[in-house]
């Protein structure tokens, strides 16, 4: 080893708590890049290799009952490979132990136990045998909760039929990676759960002898979707058809792509944050090392080395830090990663997770690493190469200081001398004190539109289920009904209101775009839902025209007062125009709403009631629960509280835990930031604290100056953190914002005091570990040596 | 000496200092004892390491001895802790070093007040730089003053407490002769009009002309204790 490779070997190691602090931030770059590009990678591949093995369709239908001959009919439609059709019903399950009915959604494999299109994969027992009615495998997840599998059996109501199920195996299929009841917002495992019943015993049981209400299909490559899509539309009109859809807006595929396309923004956002404050720390550390070794390199290019020799000593320094960085990031991207995928493996229903990692994402973040870092060093190795040997060897002048702006308002002040050495100080080294200032505020900032999300979750659970529903009980009904069941209803003791609802699927078109939706009815006198602005005012329901979600007018490119064309799906397919006479900006998904005459007029016939609202006297909750489960027409019915306990779970465990590696990654950027700053002012001010020791300062004194500095900066930092927060947040909020569900930005003010409390914390830490050595502080050696 | 003993600013008996490095031992001082009288100017004269500036540490309470008693007008400086040392200091003992050590973001008048600030009955900073003929330059950071200028605000600095000792270690060291006897007369001048001690380390023979006694120092010693009984004026210095 030459000896300049040995000096920077003990650099490294005397600088070694600065060159942690750095690679600390450093780290956190390349760990949440690995992390997130990991976590990505895993689920994409994973959903691929799923999706592959297990063939998921490409084109969904929803039809009202259709002979099983029309398969091949859609079939022979050109560009489709394969077409399936089968029944997906839904029924009730009865466990006697509890009072809330369970939901489940049927499906049926044909006669030989096999789906060809979105196939099970059996996790245990086995398919259903023909000839064998009562056979059934449920879903891993659903039976995991309920503690159900083979052998054992539950109670079902099929269409009105009771039934008893026998459970022979569990299994997973692609098309309910993420499987939710309609209504809901998050799935629950224990209150809704996917069946495989044979074809023929759920054809027997819902009544549908050689017939089918749901049809899947896989198109050969290159085959345009679209015009698929209409040709099936067209054969499924008669049938009661809904419009067949694609991928997009198949309900699990469309969730799963919306958190990973949460995922790929956060490696878009968090990442560089910590980069750029990388980039800043090594700036300044090499620009102080290179300062402080000015007459090292004076003899250096005396002796001989070129001025690239000695770039690269210093560039090699840089290097070394990329390359610790790298290290720890991986390994803790790696840790992070493997539990992230299993947490998202825990919410979506995959049969098998592959965690790839492959070498290039390391390659990406080392490169990404090395970036940062090198472009930190490049100011110090221009100043190290751009240094002339006879200049070099002389000491620095002294600092000039001059009077400006600054001076100026310390005069008025009333400054003390050492109010005076602090402001000064500031305004010598002012790029210095920006990067103290941005790297503290990009830390809070970080911070700050990471624990937002919390807010955001909170508005929305405000939003949804306290402001947007006021019931305390929604029943779905098996099929739509008149409105008598809503006089049933409301003959059981204790039931205080009941509103009925009913939704029309549609298409809804706009120029050239066109988005597949359902219109719900809102009663212009409803009392147990509202419809929520953004601001959270409640909006009335006009009487006439829709009313849209902000997310479906956006889509539409419509505003209110404009027409869209309306195209019911299914009935009697009527197409007129309506216009929007309200747009509500609410968080979840596309959606219209209309009241129950428009809906008439839509549909031309008296609209049914497809669920109810309830609001219940809560001293009778038990009783009414019981009564609603022995009601025939009732599928579901869903507690609001409980919804809301689900949600909370959900946030609090999902949330939480991101959380908890954001305040560390955010922390150290403070960390990595105020400890390098407070090393440098500490190495280029121990003369004039040992001079101010030596005049009769006390330590607490000296402290004062040192910390008095970093504090200014820090606290600097604070404001300038809310704002550069407030925006990435509003930044992070509008990428995580898809078709499904928009985050709200609803920021609370402690959100603000709780990231400056947690980084004025670290970095009050971080600077008494420095002000420490000024305990240490050798006056005499100080003062003997000229500066 | 007059019938009427001087007070005795510093006592010291037996001082010894052993600084150990890894494994090595160096005795500083083997030794000392010590007898400063107030209001005197007191020169220590000697080869480098001969134990000069460790003594002028330890009675200025930079360093603690390894061994032995200090007193400073009766009161014992060994023993104290880091706080009262640190009073000590503050109250006491004005300090003026070879190499200034100004601060350089603050301007004369500021590096004054640095100490007028925190001692109890201070000049007024304007008028201690008008001791050091430095009125005029009040306003300009050490960057903007020749090395003798800095020099006498380091002097203008050290006074203006009015300390009951000032410890200066060459102070001289880097100036030229005229500058330098411009510093040493304002230091003369001090000792005159407020009666401060002055204990001076110098190289340089010459100036030991000044002082009311000299100590010899070698090898961590006082090896001799010269009295002048006609001190000169600085300007009369050949240098």
């Amino acid at each position: 080893m030459n000896a300049l490779d040995l000096k920077l070997l003990r650099d490294l190691w005397r600088l070694r708590g600065q060159v942690l602090a750095i690679a600390l931030v450093l780290a956190a770059a390349t760990a949440t890049y690995v992390l997130s590009t990991g976590v990505y990678r895993s689920l994409t591949e994973t959903r691929e290799a799923y999706y592959a093995r297990n063939n998921f369709a490409d084109v969904f239908a929803d039809l009202t009952r259709a002979p099983r001959s029309i398969v091949g009919r859609v079939r022979a439609i050109e560009g489709v490979r394969r077409a399936e059709g089968s029944i997906q019903q839904y029924a009730t399950l009865d466990f006697p132990d509890r009072n809330v009915p369970v939901r489940a959604l049927i499906n049926s494999v044909d006669e030989y136990g096999r789906t060809h299109l979105n196939t099970i994969a059996l996790r245990e027992g086995r398919m259903p045998q023909p000839g064998r009615a009562s056979e059934v495998v449920v879903d891993e997840t659903f039976a995991e909760a309920n503690g159900l599998g083979p052998g054992s059996s539950v109670e079902a109501l099929i269409y009105g039929n009771r039934q008893r199920l026998d459970i022979v195996g569990t299994g997973l299929a692609p098309d309910f990676i993420y499987a939710i009841a309609p209504g809901d917002l998050i799935p629950d495992e224990q209150r809704f759960g996917i069946f495989w019943m044979g074809q023929e015993a759920l054809e027997a049981a819902t009544d549908r002898t050689e017939a089918i209400n749901h049809l899947t299909l896989t198109l050969e490559r290159g085959a345009a979707e679209a015009d698929v899509i209409r040709q099936v539309d067209v054969i499924l009109e008669p049938y009661g058809g809904t419009g067949a859809y694609g991928r997009e807006d198949q309900f699990s595929h469309a969730f799963l792509d919306n958190d990973l396309m949460q995922l790929d923004a956060m490696t878009r956002v968090i990442p560089p944050v910590f980069l750029l404050v990388s980039t800043f720390l090594v700036y300044i550390v090499l620009g102080r090392m290179v300062r402080t070794e000015r007459t090292q390199i004076g003899l250096l290019k005396a002796f001989g080395y070129s001025s690239r020799q000695i770039g690269l000593h210093y560039f090699k320094f840089a290097l070394a830090i990329a390359v610790l960085a790298s290290l720890m990031g991986a390994a803790a991207g790696i840790w992070l990663g493997r539990g992230m995928t299993a947490i998202y493996a825990e919410f979506y229903h995959f049969p098998f997770l592959f965690y790839s990692l492959s070498p290039d994402v390391f390659a990406q973040a080392g490169g990404l690493a090395l970036g940062a870092a090198a472009l930190g060093a490049l100011g110090g190795m221009r100043s190290a190469i751009s240094l002339a040997p006879a200049v070099a060897m002389v000491p620095p002048p002294p600092p000039v200081y001059r009077g400006g702006a600054m001076e100026r308002l310390g005069q008025r002040a009333g400054f003390s001398a050492i109010g005076h050495m602090i402001v000064r100080h500031i305004a010598r080294w002012p790029i210095r004190s920006a990067v103290t200032v941005i790297g503290v505020s990009l830390s809070l900032a970080l911070l700050f539109a990471t624990m937002q999300f919390m807010d955001s979750s909170r508005a929305m659970l405000d939003t949804f289920f306290f402001r947007a529903q006021k019931q305390d009980l929604s029943v779905s009904f098996t099929e739509v009904r008149n409105e008598d069941v809503l006089f049933e209803l409301r003959q059981i003791p204790g039931v205080l209101r009941v509103e009925g609802t009913y939704a029309v699927p549609v298409k809804l078109s706009h120029g050239r775009r066109i988005e597949r939706t359902a219109i719900e009815s809102m009663d212009p006198d409803a009392r147990l839902s509202a419809r929520i602005d953004g601001d959270g005012s409640e909006i009335a329901m006009p009487i006439s025209g829709l009313m849209l979600s902000q997310q479906l007018a956006n889509q539409l490119a419509v505003k209110a007062g404009d027409r869209v064309h309306v195209e019911q799906l299914g009935g009697r397919r009527t197409e007129l125009a309506m216009p929007v006479a309200a747009i509500v900006d609410e968080f979840i998904g596309a959606r219209a709403y209309a009241t129950p005459d428009t809906i008439n007029t839509i549909t031309r016939e008296r609209a049914g009631v497809a669920s109810a609202l309830l609001s219940i006297d809560a001293s009778q909750r038990d009783a009414i629960l019981i009564a609603l489960k022995e009601m025939p027409v009732v599928l579901g019915v869903t507690e609001r509280v409980a919804a809301m306990d689900k949600f909370e779970e959900v946030i609090d465990e999902n949330i939480n835990t991101m959380l908890f590696f954001y305040i560390l990654f955010a922390s150290a950027i403070a960390v990595g930031v105020v400890y390098n700053s407070a090393r440098i002012l500490f190495s280029e001010r121990a003369h004039e604290l040992a001079t101010l020791r030596v005049l009769g300062f006390f330590r607490s004194e000296v402290g004062l100056v040192l910390l008095g500095e970093l504090a200014l900066l820090v606290i600097a930092a604070v404001p300038v953190g809310c704002v550069i927060g407030y925006w990435l947040a509003q930044m992070m909020t509008a990428m995580f914002s898809s078709d499904l569900f928009r985050m709200p930005f609803a920021p609370e003010r402690a959100t603000y005091a709780w990231a400056a409390l947690i980084v004025l914390g670290s970095a009050l830490a971080t600077a008494a570990t420095v002000a420490r050595r000024i305990f240490r502080l050798d006056m005499v050696r100080v003062l003997k040596a000229r500066e | 000496m007059d019938a009427q003993e001087p007070a005795l600013a510093f006592s010291g008996t037996g001082l010894r200092k052993i600084y150990v490095t890894g494994e090595t031992e160096v005795h500083a001082l083997r030794g000392v004892d010590l007898a400063i009288y107030s209001g005197e100017v007191v020169v220590l004269l000697g080869p480098s390491g001969s134990g000069k500036s460790t003594l002028l540490n330890i009675v200025g309470a930079l360093d603690v001895p390894t061994e032995g008693e200090l007193y400073y007008h009766g009161t014992p400086l060994v023993g104290m802790d880091e706080r009262d040392l640190t009073r000590y200091r503050r109250e006491n003992v004005g300090f003026i070093f070879q190499f200034y050590n100004l601060i350089p973001s603050l301007t004369a008048e500021e590096n004054v007040r640095l100490v007028t600030d925190i001692a109890e009955d201070p000049m007024n900073p304007r008028d201690a730089l008008e001791l050091v003929g430095l009125g005029e330059r009040a306003d300009h950071y050490p960057a903007q003053l020749s090395g003798g200028e800095q020099q006498r605000v380091a002097v203008a600095r050290a006074i203006a407490k009015r300390p009951g000792v000032l410890l200066c270690d060459e102070p001289t060291g880097a100036l030229d002769s005229q500058t330098g006897v411009r510093v040493l007369e304002t230091l003369a001048r001090a000792n005159r009009e407020l009666g401060t001690t002055v204990i001076l380390i110098t190289h340089n023979a010459g100036i030991a002309a000044m002082a009311d006694r000299v100590l010899h120092f070698l090898d961590g010693q006082i090896a001799r204790v010269e009295e002048n009984a006609q001190p000169i004026d600085p300007a009369e210095i050949s240098w």
